[in-house]
């Protein structure tokens, strides 16, 4: 959240959690980005680590005109990785075309493994995305 | 029905747009591959990421002036010669995002 205000957007968090974690908002023309946050703890691997995210198909296919924006963040060595910020209908396509991440019970399951070099999904690299901020401008007052 | 977003060094066989049915009307979307596609192959083109269109509208708009998928593609793929569109696709789907239903088709006439 203190990323988005960094930019100069303002954060609100909905009073009944129906799916989204937080709107970010341009508040001088009301501009609205739907935020949803997929945390994980870390598994060491041998010169790298992984985290593992679900995230609902239902939600994922449901495009509507202002698109969920997912932030992926990892817990590893006390300290939280870089957000990965995937725009909905991006990933829709990754699982949909590259055939990234596995189903289960109606979620995606998507193991990010994380390398020095490289962010990687099913084989896919995500590096482009990490701290992905494009669609929030800095707000300039 | 076997549905191709793009094969590589190959014709499109169709383009797939994405309907998604909610409360108050349609959100018609393409991937975000096939507009990276559209914009390689017509580089002034301008593919939206999105569409919404209400049922009301829909409902007027198709009394008026008949099938709205019709209008709907042209809009969101955002190529002004249809001519060079049609050069490289043979058919749009129009698919259900939930169901995976096809829920319209339109066949490109060459």
């Amino acid at each position: 959240m203190s990323e988005f205000l960094t930019l100069g957007w303002n954060v609100a968090i909905p009073e009944v959690d129906i799916g989204d974690d937080i709107f970010v908002v341009q508040d001088d023309n009301g501009t609205l980005r739907r935020v949803q946050v997929k945390t994980s703890t870390s598994t060491v691997r041998q010169n790298s680590f992984s985290g593992q995210f679900n995230v609902p198909l239902t939600q994922l296919k449901n495009i509507t005109n202002i698109p969920v924006h997912y932030v992926f963040i990892v817990r590893h060595n006390n300290k939280w990785t870089q957000p990965v910020v995937i725009r909905q209908d991006y990933l829709l396509d990754h699982w949909q075309n590259d055939k990234i991440g596995s189903i289960h019970e109606n979620n995606l399951s998507l193991y990010f493994s994380y390398s020095i070099e490289k962010i990687e999904c099913s084989g896919l690299d995500l590096s482009k995305y990490v701290s992905d901020f494009s669609d929030f401008p800095l707000v300039e007052d | 029905m076997r549905i191709f977003a793009f094969i590589e060094n190959k014709e499109m066989q169709a383009i797939k747009i994405s309907v998604n049915k909610q409360l108050d009307g349609y959100t018609f979307s393409i991937a975000p591959s096939i507009r990276e596609q559209i914009r390689n192959w017509f580089p002034n083109s301008h593919p939206a990421n999105n569409i919404f269109v209400s049922y009301d509208t829909k409902s007027d708009f198709e009394v008026y002036y008949g099938k709205l998928e019709t209008f709907i593609y042209p809009a969101l793929l955002g190529v002004d010669n249809q001519s060079d569109l049609n050069k490289k696709i043979n058919e749009i789907l129009f698919v259900d995002t939930q169901t995976g239903n096809v829920l319209h088709s339109h066949k490109v006439t060459k």
